[in-house]
């Protein structure tokens, strides 16, 4: 939050992989997911059988997703609350609409797409146009969705096609998660997005706003993009839901409220803008959902389970912050 | 991020009759509650009197309570997402605690209070000396500590308030209830300690220009972390209040505070920025979101539409109360000499 000095860093070039490109890239989180993933396959013997892998990447794809959005938001410097609203919303509207077959699914992923994206713009509209604060505007957004989710459905119930729930979340070819595919989807799009304008432009807005826009970049659009964006891979997140809960629920999108931003600084993104990526929320949302299901087998009782989960939200803020601090101080910008 | 703080200072008004932004704004919105109050007359013959005023101040109590600390961090350009655990620790902690006896009160309620300013201590230590943000520190911090309250419960609180705090909440001095009395008194205080101490302007300058304050010799720390433990502090007084006026304690009583209390303090005019805030515009947030919340029930509109008014409410109240409404505002009032 502390305004940085008006200084740009030009992004370079090296050669292997620095100390910078360690904490500016998915790198940390990764390694402690593949550490985390050792664990669990020592300490439970089913861990890698085809159900257990197939329900493990089930349940971690919405909050995947959702941390996915809103690391488009957090890039660039600001907040989006609206997840949880957004995600109920999405996920009341697919359970009235019983859209059976291929086409319905198709039909509903539409409809989805085009809340999430509505809600998103209306945040974006809001904030880049506005110059509403984005943690104030989006708190009222995430409100007014999830008032709409209760006018659509009062109670949890409703029903989702079976379309959606079987073969969405089945596997390909024997042993690869439809889940998972859509996850590593998700990875290569921002891999290349990351290297489009919009991706620059994104994180350039985020690390210095006034050096963004001196050179050149349309810094209320990046914003709006951002929100837009944000609000697309929320409503996939709640597809997803649904498809894994196969019912609706009015108020099932709250758990993801501080889910998303623990996933998200858990890989490692800067709250405050200018460093992180998308890739790292996705892992760091497997982490956050795979540390469950490490502390179930170990034995730790579900009551404290998040004891553990907050502290290691606040040392993996920490280490990331260390190792970036280094990377600085070595790089000698 | 930080570029709009400064949104109002660039014209000279030394010389020009100033209006301050935040009377207009605490104006604005004491009088919107009171419009409400009286127009809600319309809704049920039993609305717009005094007894009306009764109920809602006396609800919206809680929720004042809890946002004077919430309103302090965000000043501090915090913000604090423990505040519901940190409620319910108050709440459970004090109902089993005290078990329905009035025996350990008197030092049943300060080591409760005790306790919740340590968690904001944590909270103040995590972001000022090891630089973690605020919205981390403080929803890592509420989890754990949601998690502890969880675990010390066996997921079931057990125990009562003492009886003579469920007979305060339900005393009347003069006429008018005890907790509306501790209302006025806190919110006194609380108004003296944030706009007219030297310790509430040092909040604010620390808030305003974080370097600045520090160049000018402001324990910038110290300043930043006792925001945190008064939250903390206000965040368990209130479950300890809650509990009593409930006579009990459940683990999600405070999960319906978090939002309303940032809600409350943006709807009164500070800037979720940090460095420009009043307790009598949180105040007034509350006691907006109270009005609205109990006239939208008298209306018997479900829960979702009433959901959805009070969102719209609070962006309606973000949209008009924004800097450049106000600058056109002075600029129609004030003549520039």
């Amino acid at each position: 939050m502390v305004e940085a000095s008006p200084t740009f860093e030009a992004p370079r070039r090296r050669r292997g992989p620095s100390l910078r490109y360690i904490a500016d890239s998915a790198f940390l989180i990764v390694i402690i997911y593949a550490i985390m993933a050792v664990v669990y396959i020592a300490v439970q013997p089913s861990a890698l059988s085809a159900y257990s892998v197939e329900s493990l990447f089930n349940n971690s794809l919405p909050l995947m997703l959702a941390a996915a959005g809103a690391t488009f938001v957090i890039l660039q410097g600001g907040f989006d609350l609206s997840v949880a609203g957004t995600i109920s919303l999405v996920n009341v509207t697919i359970a009235v609409l019983p859209m059976e077959g291929a086409g319905g699914a198709l039909a509903l992923l539409g409809l989805s797409l085009l809340i999430g994206i509505t809600v998103g713009a209306i945040n974006g509209f809001i904030v880049a146009y506005l110059r509403i604060q984005a943690i104030a505007a989006t708190l009222a957004t995430m409100i007014i969705c999830q008032g709409l989710a209760l006018v659509i459905l009062k109670a949890p119930g409703g029903f989702v096609s079976d379309f959606i729930v079987y073969e969405l979340t089945g596997s390909l070819i024997d042993r690869l998660p439809i889940a998972l595919v859509i996850a590593l989807a998700i990875i290569a799009f921002w891999t290349l997005f990351s290297r489009l304008d919009a991706g620059r432009n994104l994180l350039a807005v985020g690390q210095d706003r006034k050096a963004a826009a001196l050179s050149g970049i349309n810094v209320a659009r990046t914003e709006f993009l951002a929100f837009v964006w944000a609000g697309a891979f929320y409503a996939l997140a709640a597809y997803m839901l649904a498809a894994q809960t196969s019912t609706g629920n009015p108020s099932a999108g709250e758990p993801f409220l501080l889910l998303t931003f623990a996933a998200v600084a858990l890989g490692g993104t800067a709250f405050g803008g200018g460093r992180g990526g998308v890739t790292a929320s996705i892992f760091g949302a497997a982490t956050l959902m795979l540390m469950q299901k490490v502390l179930f087998s170990l034995g730790v009782s579900s009551f404290y389970t998040g004891v553990i989960q907050g502290m290691i939200m606040i040392l993996a803020v920490l280490f990331s912050a260390a190792v970036h601090h280094a990377a600085k101080a070595r790089g000698g910008s | 991020m930080a570029s709009e703080t400064t949104a109002t200072s660039p014209e000279d008004t030394r010389t020009s009759r100033k209006i301050s932004p935040t009377v207009v704004t605490v104006a604005t919105i004491y009088g919107l509650v009171a419009f409400m109050i009286v127009a809600s007359r319309l809704v049920s013959p039993s609305f717009g009197g005094l007894s009306q005023l009764e109920t809602i101040l006396y609800l919206s109590s809680f929720l004042v309570y809890c946002a004077f600390g919430q309103g302090l961090v965000i000043l501090v350009r915090g913000l604090d997402l423990s505040v519901a655990s940190v409620i319910t620790v108050g709440g459970v902690l004090s109902a089993s605690l005290m078990d329905g006896s009035n025996d350990g009160l008197l030092y049943v309620i300060p080591t409760v209070l005790v306790i919740c300013a340590l968690i904001g201590a944590i909270n103040g230590i995590g972001v000022t000396v090891f630089n973690v943000p605020p919205f981390i520190m403080t929803m890592a911090v509420g989890i754990i500590v949601y998690s502890l309250s969880l675990g010390f419960t066996g997921g079931t609180p057990r125990g009562f308030p003492a009886p003579v705090l469920n007979d305060l909440m339900q005393s009347r001095v003069l006429g008018i209830p005890s907790p509306i009395w501790l209302l006025i008194a806190f919110g006194a205080l609380c108004t003296v300690l944030q706009s007219f101490s030297s310790y509430g302007r040092k909040l604010t300058a620390v808030g305003n220009n974080p370097e600045a304050a520090y160049v000018a010799g402001l324990p910038r720390r110290s300043l930043i972390g006792s925001a945190y433990v008064i939250s903390a502090l206000c965040a368990g007084l209130t479950g300890i209040l809650l509990a009593s006026y409930a006579n009990g304690a459940t683990l999600r009583m405070g999960d319906d505070y978090l939002l309303p209390s940032i809600a409350a303090v943006v709807v009164g005019g500070s800037s979720i920025l940090g460095g420009r805030g009043t307790f009598l515009g949180t105040i007034g947030g509350a006691l907006l979101l109270t009005t609205l919340a109990t006239i939208l029930s008298a209306l018997g509109i479900g829960q979702g539409w009433k959901t959805v008014m009070e969102g719209g409410v609070i962006l309606l109240a973000l949209i008009l109360l924004r800097d450049q409404v106000f600058d056109g505002l002075r600029a129609m009032f004030v003549r520039k000499d």
